[in-house]
């Protein structure tokens, strides 16, 4: 499986906040057995999160820097994630710099609260280091629909 | 489930390969190897693989809730954490040495700390691993 755990980015503020989807399916391979059938696990949640943030990183700088999770202030798993449901990410920059950015957000299911955190804290590095940047950009491109699609 | 819980029901993306030690209510260290073999190495990165920071957590996780399954007999879930610091990348071909210790615990939650070791160096700590009851 691919460790792209978002499908589509909706708005980018620069500098300030995102917000993006994450479609889950049956047919992923992450499902795990819960009480009333699969349910995805929570750390893969807050990689939704997480991605969301390095793609505002990404979009801010122009694709020059990206992020990597340096700490994690508080997460909280408010609620079950099912198949077929769809992640409504939202994440908000408290501060940013050359190096460092923090960013907070939470994740809804039809507005139902499935995650909070708060100062999750992240390493500006170079994107060229992490992966070919032509590929990011098509990435870019399909994800905020920038390719007339 | 409960101490029963085995590792084909565990998530296999944040599961333990052995759990080392074992001391209820006090307790539990593991290990989880990281080989090149992981699928997740394509993306995560094309240039530089890591294991994801959230997976570090999610395998503390099932730490905390295997030693909390000895201690009750009944299983438990992560439901939040705090002050988590990644010091370190985990690469392929590290060994991390994960153990958790419990600070309180309720029937309602449980409160534990954590740290992930590789060669004998600290690369993730959790102040806090918040545990509740579930009934999957």
């Amino acid at each position: 499986m691919r460790f792209h755990l978002i499908d589509k980015v909706d708005a980018v503020e620069p500098g300030k906040s995102v917000r993006g989807k994450k479609l889950t399916s049956l047919s992923e391979d992450y499902w795990e057995p819960g009480e009333d059938g699969p349910v995805m696990p929570y750390p893969f949640i807050l990689e939704a999160l997480c991605q969301a943030g390095t793609w505002l990183v990404m979009i801010t700088t122009d694709r020059r820097k990206r992020a990597a999770l340096l700490s994690i202030g508080s997460v909280d798993f408010l609620d079950v994630v099912r198949p077929g449901d769809v992640l409504e990410l939202d994440g908000r920059v408290d501060s940013m710099s050359d190096e460092v950015a923090v960013v907070s957000g939470r994740v809804t299911v039809d507005g139902r609260p499935v995650l909070e955190a708060s100062d999750i804290m992240c390493a500006l590095i170079d994107a060229q280091d992490l992966a070919d940047l032509d590929d990011t950009e098509r990435l870019q491109k399909m994800l905020t629909r920038a390719d007339g699609s | 489930m409960g101490a029963e819980r085995t590792a084909v029901e565990m998530s296999r993306w944040t599961t333990l390969d052995r759990i080392t030690n074992v001391e209820p209510g006090v307790s539990a260290s593991a290990i989880r190897n990281v080989p090149n073999t992981l699928a997740i190495f394509d993306s995560h990165f094309p240039r530089f693989h890591v294991l994801p920071g959230v997976l570090i957590l999610g395998s503390m996780g099932e730490l905390a809730a295997h030693l909390l399954a000895e201690e009750t007999g009944t299983s438990w879930r992560l439901a939040g954490a705090g002050q988590v610091g990644f010091r370190h990348f985990v690469q392929p071909g590290d060994q991390m040495e994960i153990t958790v210790q419990l600070k309180e615990r309720t029937d309602e939650g449980a409160t534990l700390s954590g740290d992930v070791k590789v060669e004998g160096n600290v690369v993730t700590r959790a102040r806090q691993l918040r545990m509740v009851p579930s009934n999957g």
